[in-house]
């Protein structure tokens, strides 16, 4: 193959645009130059993955297999390896994107957001399969344990099913986060959801139940108010001596 | 039992409209969303759906967990004499169940972090529960439901 039958194949093979053409161009002088082995798959390995990535499997098999029959010397055998290592190459690239975009997910997936003083908002979204729910209750617990929040609310709306391992995380959930003082009320249980649960037997009665977010943040407040005259009435027994115990979070 | 078993074991994948191989977590959200698509194209109630695609997800977690790979087949029946089916086969060869009767007891499970109301939770979740399993060869689970009338 001379320089001149390269450019008369890069003619017939239709290219779309400049740089498909200058993908052709290189790969192509790099078998007409007549290299071997290593040599040869260096030259044509990043034209060929360019060309990949331009037209995309389909495309190149074609327009490849128009190349082969074109001209009887081509190495055929040497490309073949290659071209596998350039697809193994590309899924490897798209299954880390994959993967990435699943970190995110899980991390935007599942925000704690603080609604009211010493309250916390988490609205649990898709399934609770999995590393993505057991990363959400650790970083639950580590911002119910920095914050002191004493209140979590967990709202379930944007979860489509729970079974009876998606149920045993929650219970899991609610227990730990009982544990480190704070009180927890469910909201956002579906009606269909509800009868699941039951024929489950999964049991939520640990917990406070809110009919929706509205009656769950009346429900929080509600039990900081509670708390915070306990701690006024506790105070006022112990005398003017701890004056700052009941007075320092006043006003919401 | 143990004929029951093989011939459920060897059951037809053609005869099904969906088969899904279990064999990562990931898996077992796909199942449920196929359950919860052939229940919706049957036309159950939004309870039912849900209880079907809960079933499911139940049925696949226990391959998951236990045998580690399997694979679940749904399959649509119109012509059922009740009305319209769903039904669902979960075929495993897994270590396999020692007592059927005590998995159906409620509370009772081998895994450390399983509530262990599974099996008993898929039966009264499904119309028609049927279990058969030999340690060392495997488990299937064939569960039933049918379109509520109004």
């Amino acid at each position: 193959m001379d320089n001149n039958q390269v450019e008369m194949l890069v003619e017939e093979l239709e290219v779309g645009n400049k740089h498909e053409e200058k993908l052709w161009r290189k790969l192509l002088l790099g078998v007409a130059s007549g290299a071997t082995g290593n040599d040869l798959r260096e030259t044509i390995r990043e034209p060929l993955f360019g060309l990949l990535h331009e037209l995309g499997e389909t495309a190149l098999g074609a327009k490849l297999k128009l190349v082969i029959e074109r001209t009887p010397t081509f190495p055929t055998a040497e490309l073949l390896p290659l071209i596998l290592e350039l697809c193994g190459e590309l899924r490897h690239d798209s299954e880390q994107a994959v993967r990435g975009l699943e970190r995110m997910l899980s991390e935007l997936a599942t925000p704690i957001v603080r609604i009211w003083a010493e309250v916390l908002l988490v609205p649990l979204i898709g399934g609770l399969d999995s590393d993505r729910a057991q990363g959400m209750a650790e970083r639950l617990l580590e911002r119910v344990s920095t914050t002191r929040a004493k209140v979590v609310v967990v709202d379930v709306t944007g979860v489509p099913t729970i079974d009876t391992a998606a149920g045993g995380f929650l219970i899991e959930t609610f227990s730990a986060v009982k544990l480190l003082g704070a009180e927890v009320i469910l909201t956002g249980l579906k009606p269909e959801i509800a009868h699941t649960l039951v024929k489950l037997g999964i049991d939520f009665r640990m917990v406070a139940i809110a009919r929706d977010l509205e009656d769950a943040l009346r429900q929080a407040i509600a039990m900081i108010e509670e708390e915070r005259s306990r701690q006024r009435k506790t105070a006022w027994v112990r005398g003017s001596n701890f004056p700052s115990e009941g007075g320092e979070h006043d006003g919401i | 039992m143990d004929g029951k078993l093989r011939e459920l074991l060897d059951i037809s994948e053609n005869d099904f409209d969906v088969v899904v191989r279990i064999t990562r977590e990931e898996d077992i959200a796909i199942a449920r969303q196929m359950a919860k698509q052939l229940a919706q194209e049957l036309g159950f109630s939004l309870a039912d759906v849900t209880k079907v695609a809960t079933a499911v997800s139940e049925l696949a977690r226990n391959i998951y967990r236990y045998a580690q790979t399997g694979k679940i087949m749904i399959r649509k029946r119109l012509e059922e004499s009740g009305g319209p089916t769903i039904q669902v086969v979960a075929a495993d060869r897994g270590p396999g169940i020692e007592s059927v009767d005590r998995v159906l007891a409620r509370g009772y499970t081998t895994h450390e972090r399983s509530l262990g109301i599974g099996l008993p939770g898929v039966r009264r979740l499904m119309d028609f529960c049927e279990i058969a399993s030999k340690v060392g060869t495997g488990t299937v689970v064939r569960v039933e439901k049918r379109r509520r009338k109004f």
